[in-house]
């Protein structure tokens, strides 16, 4: 009996050593020596400077508005986009397999690439302008504009095959018989989606928003190409402030973007309690 | 000589005890099967005797060798799961290779083995299909299959036929009978469905709450079970309270009846329906003594048989009757006779929650 | 009873979302439509501009088309080193990870233990913490180890990238073989080696698929821990293109041309295995927190 047992108990380390072991060589340990190095000044001295300056600076506090609304209002058209997309893409239609090959291929193309692709397209005199010029239309600035439009049809580009795979999957993975179910006990069509569909498929839909979030907030290519030079998020600061060599004011902005990425996270765990939950399930399994 | 000796084999899930100190043996050769409701401990004990699970005390020995401390793969056990477990990877042929490979079976020898396993289960033809294209039975035949090739010293099957429809279920039932005699091998079969128990087995072994009940042959425990739970679970029965002075008892109803041995004070027996015979009095009332309190109550007609309640005093007894072309109508007072030499029941498990 | 279950594949039929077949096509036409605007329109675009010969408004096509840019761009020595580089780099990075990740994923899919969620939250850390972040303190460690401007400690603080996806893909994969079939396979006498061999790495296989495309096309296209390790010594195909990039100072067709180059084997490669990817498997790794 023992023996099995002792195995067992001995197993577990020694599988999970490769794989966590290493993230924590090589990610927890320069996270560690990040998160020190931010606390530092140059003689090796204790300080909250470069944190008070993200707080106090204009630009930087006009940098954190500038994550946060890259982050979340590319989600929020993708969102609109991605579901719909993903009820069409559960239906049948000629075609399907191969378009549910085709439409994730923004997966593989990198964000610097995105935003030339925006700036060919959508600059002013780029393609859309010179086509629709001779209707007698122009193109109002959309690339390196105010409000970041460039910005967000990058992102949402990029953004909508990874939200439409997981959303598609987490409606997928309800069993037709709940739907008939709900349709049987008199809610239409729209009313089981809402009250039946929707919330079963939610934890799905919330971890494609999340992560989708994060990743916008703290993407750099796409806001340094197609991004407004007047208000630039804290990503693309970090990396001028890593051209100049201030590596403490880099660790600290990098600190304090993952601390409000990590912020929302907990959030969502707390709302959820799925933390408590997991634990409980680990345990009886 | 007994192939598989379970001895007071134990298991205990921190501080609640899933298996009570728990004993059998099965002879070479023998089909036996453990019985008994969900959660009674025999698929715990089943997870034991194939080494997927480890026992809190106790030994099991297979062939004489004693097994229970060693890994699975080196106990000479096959088992038929009730998922079936085919590899989804491998067609029908590599699975049944399988283990051969695993155990460094010759190549000559290996074909011989495959090709006579997919002959007596009846996969004649299937051998490059994959799992996913087999129909439920065929499934679970390949399962079979891959089981026996091995030429196992024990096999064991888990509910085996439990994930199948109705009718599929009897074929398959006759159909591994049939197989086990033609092959001999010694088996311990799982299932919590009396009617496959008893049409299959040498022996059944009835469990309930961590514990064995009793063992004995289907007829005996059918015909003359000697635990309440036993009575209970196999088949329908009616377990009646008694006071028995010598050879005779008393019913509840205060009819007499005689019992198979001397007994005082307060019993239990067990009368199945089928052994209650039924009759309806006259109109005119010329058998008054036997009949006054005995009032069909409700009737359902079962094709071959017809099954009453009969209310008696304050007892409902289940009384069927074979043929059944003659209904008596609810309502009717009827006359009862019990059959004689009544075995008196201990009751060793109080909780008889399958009656 | 018999009329209910009559009517039942009528019901479901009438029920289910299958489109009519009058609306089949126009929803197909309509949703190529518009992946032919958003996806092959603006790379066609891009294409058309790297064998641009002066392109200028108002003109909805070039005026005329050369090759020369491209045989410059091709000429450039540099270039085929770093995309040697490159792909070395991305091959080795794909096999360590999944040989990283397949004992933890092993771990993650199918043991209970008291910290698992924390574990888990720990892989997905690399994903949510800024790259930049690491880079620059890893930078500093590997300096300080002499791994800095080298090819090995490119593939080191690439795997931090890709291990987090890897993982989770995996885990998805092994989470779906049942207990019972290993059960089985150690009753029909295979011993742990066996059971990796024969049963956990055939089974394995669309997640190592999934996690292989993922890194490699990950490592492929990576450049921020890459250019902060490696640069200037060691050169990959995305540090060298970057330069080419520079959004300031770029010429449209220069740049799409650096563009394709960087574009083309990463979605050769998607194109390819996106075919056997199973999309419930990307889902189940990608999308859970």
């Amino acid at each position: 009996m023992s023996m099995l047992l002792r195995d067992r108990r001995m197993l577990l380390p020694l599988l999970l050593a490769p794989g966590v072991g290493y993230l924590l060589l090589f990610f927890g340990g320069p996270l560690a020596s990040a998160f020190i190095g931010s606390l530092r000044l140059e003689d090796g001295s204790f300080t909250l400077d470069w944190y008070s300056r993200i707080f106090t600076r204009p630009s930087m506090l006009r940098g954190l508005g500038t994550s946060i609304y890259f982050g979340v209002a590319p989600v929020v058209v993708s969102l609109l986009v991605s579901v719909p997309l993903s009820l069409a893409i559960r239906r049948h239609f000629v075609g399907r397999k191969l378009f549910s090959g085709l439409y994730k291929l923004p997966l593989a193309v990198p964000g610097i690439i995105v935003g030339l692709m925006i700036i060919v397209l959508f600059e002013r005199g780029g393609f859309i302008d010179r086509a629709i010029a001779p209707l007698g239309f122009g193109l109002p600035k959309l690339v390196r504009d105010d409000w970041g439009v460039g910005v967000i049809l990058a992102s949402v580009w990029k953004q909508i095959p990874f939200m439409t795979l997981i959303i598609t999957s987490a409606f997928a993975a309800i069993p037709e018989d709940i739907r008939f179910a709900g349709r049987t006990l008199g809610a239409s069509r729209l009313a089981t989606f809402f009250f039946v569909e929707v919330p079963l498929a939610m934890p799905g839909i919330t971890a494609a928003v999340l992560l989708t979030f994060i990743g916008s907030m703290g993407s750099y290519a796409i806001p340094d190409i197609v991004g407004p030079p007047t208000a630039r998020p804290l990503s693309v600061l970090m990396v001028e402030e890593f051209n100049l060599g201030r590596f403490p004011q880099v660790f600290a902005m990098g600190m304090v973007l993952s601390a409000f990425a990590v912020a929302v996270l907990v959030a969502y765990y707390t709302l959820t309690s799925r933390i408590g939950d997991a634990h409980g399930r680990g345990d009886a399994r | 000589m007994s192939m598989l000796e379970i001895t007071d084999i134990t298991k205990d899930y921190g501080a609640s005890r899933a298996l009570h100190p728990v004993s059998l043996s099965v002879d070479e050769g023998e089909f036996v099967t453990i019985l008994g409701p969900s959660g009674c401990g025999k698929s715990s004990l089943l997870r034991i005797v194939m080494g997927i699970s480890q026992q809190s005390g106790g030994e099991i020995r297979l062939a004489g060798k004693r097994i229970d401390m060693l890994p699975p793969e080196r106990r000479d056990i096959a088992m038929v799961f009730q998922s079936y477990a085919l590899f989804p990877h491998m067609t029908v042929e590599q699975n049944l290779r399988f283990g051969l490979r695993m155990k460094n079976v010759a190549k000559a020898e290996q074909q011989r083995r495959i090709a006579h396993a997919m002959e007596i289960c009846t996969l004649t033809g299937l051998s490059s299909r994959m799992p996913r294209q087999l129909s439920g039975g065929q499934q679970q035949r390949v399962a079979l299959a891959r089981a026996i090739v091995m030429q196992p010293n024990l096999l064991l099957f888990d509910e085996p036929l439990s994930n199948l429809d109705a009718k599929l279920r009897d074929t398959l039932r006759h159909e591994l009978v049939a197989l086990h005699r033609r092959i001999g091998a010694t088996s311990l079969y799982v299932t919590h469905d009396q009617a496959e128990a008893m049409a299959m087995s040498d022996r059944i072994v009835v469990m309930n709450a961590g514990r064995v009940i009793e063992v004995g042959t289907p007829l005996e425990l059918y015909r003359s079970p000697r635990q309440a739970f036993t009575a209970g679970f196999l088949g329908q029965t009616n377990l009646l309270a008694v006071t028995a002075s010598g050879r005779k008892a008393h019913l509840p109803w205060g009819q007499l009846v005689d019992l198979a041995e001397d007994a005082a004070g307060p019993g239990q027996v067990s009368v199945r329906p089928e052994s209650i015979g039924i009759r309806a009095c006259d109109r005119g009332g010329r058998d008054t003594g036997s009949c006054a309190p005995a009032t069909v109550a409700g009737v359902s007609f079962m094709g071959a048989s017809a099954l009453y309640t009969v209310a008696i005093g304050d007892t409902l007894l289940k009384v069927s009757q074979a043929g059944g072309d003659a209904l008596i109508e609810p309502g009717r007072t009827v006359a009862l006779s019990f059959p004689d030499r009544l075995p008196l029941l201990e009751d060793r498990a109080p909780d008889r929650e399958a009656a | 009873m018999t009329a209910l279950s009559d009517h039942a594949p009528a019901l479901r039929q009438a029920r289910s979302l299958r489109f009519t077949s009058d609306d089949r096509l126009p929803v197909a036409i309509s949703l190529y439509a518009s992946l032919f605007l958003a996806i092959a329109l603006p790379l066609g675009l891009m294409f058309l501009w790297s064998i641009a010969d002066g392109w200028r408004p108002p003109n909805l096509l070039p005026q005329a088309y050369t090759a020369a840019r491209w045989a410059d761009v091709l000429a450039d020595d540099g270039l085929l080193r770093a995309a040697i580089n490159s792909v070395v780099i991305a091959i080795v990075v794909t096999f360590a990870t999944a040989i990283i990740a397949l004992p933890t994923a092993w771990a993650m899919a199918r043991f209970p233990f008291r910290l698992k969620r924390v574990v888990e939250v720990f892989i997905l850390a690399p994903i949510i913490i800024p790259g930049i972040v690491v880079a620059v303190g890893i930078g500093q460690i590997f300096l300080a180890l002499g791994l800095a401007y080298s090819v090995a400690g490119v593939i080191l603080v690439q795997i931090v990238g890709t291990l987090p996806l890897m993982i989770r893909l995996m885990t998805a994969a092994l989470e779906t073989i049942p207990d019972d079939l290993i059960h089985a396979a150690r009753s029909l006498g295979a011993g742990t080696p066996g059971i990796v061999r024969h049963i956990v790495l055939p089974l394995a296989v669309p997640g190592l698929l999934a996690g292989g495309l993922m890194s490699f096309v990950g490592s492929f296209e990576e450049f921020d821990k890459s250019f902060i390790v490696g640069a200037p010594v060691v050169e990959t195909l995305p540090i060298k293109l970057y330069m080419y990039l520079d959004p300031y100072s770029m010429q449209l067709p220069l740049a799409s041309i650096v563009s394709f180059l960087l574009l083309l084997p990463a979605l050769i490669v998607f194109v390819i295995a996106g075919r056997v990817l199973r999309d419930d498997l990307m889902a189940a790794g990608m999308g859970k927190i």
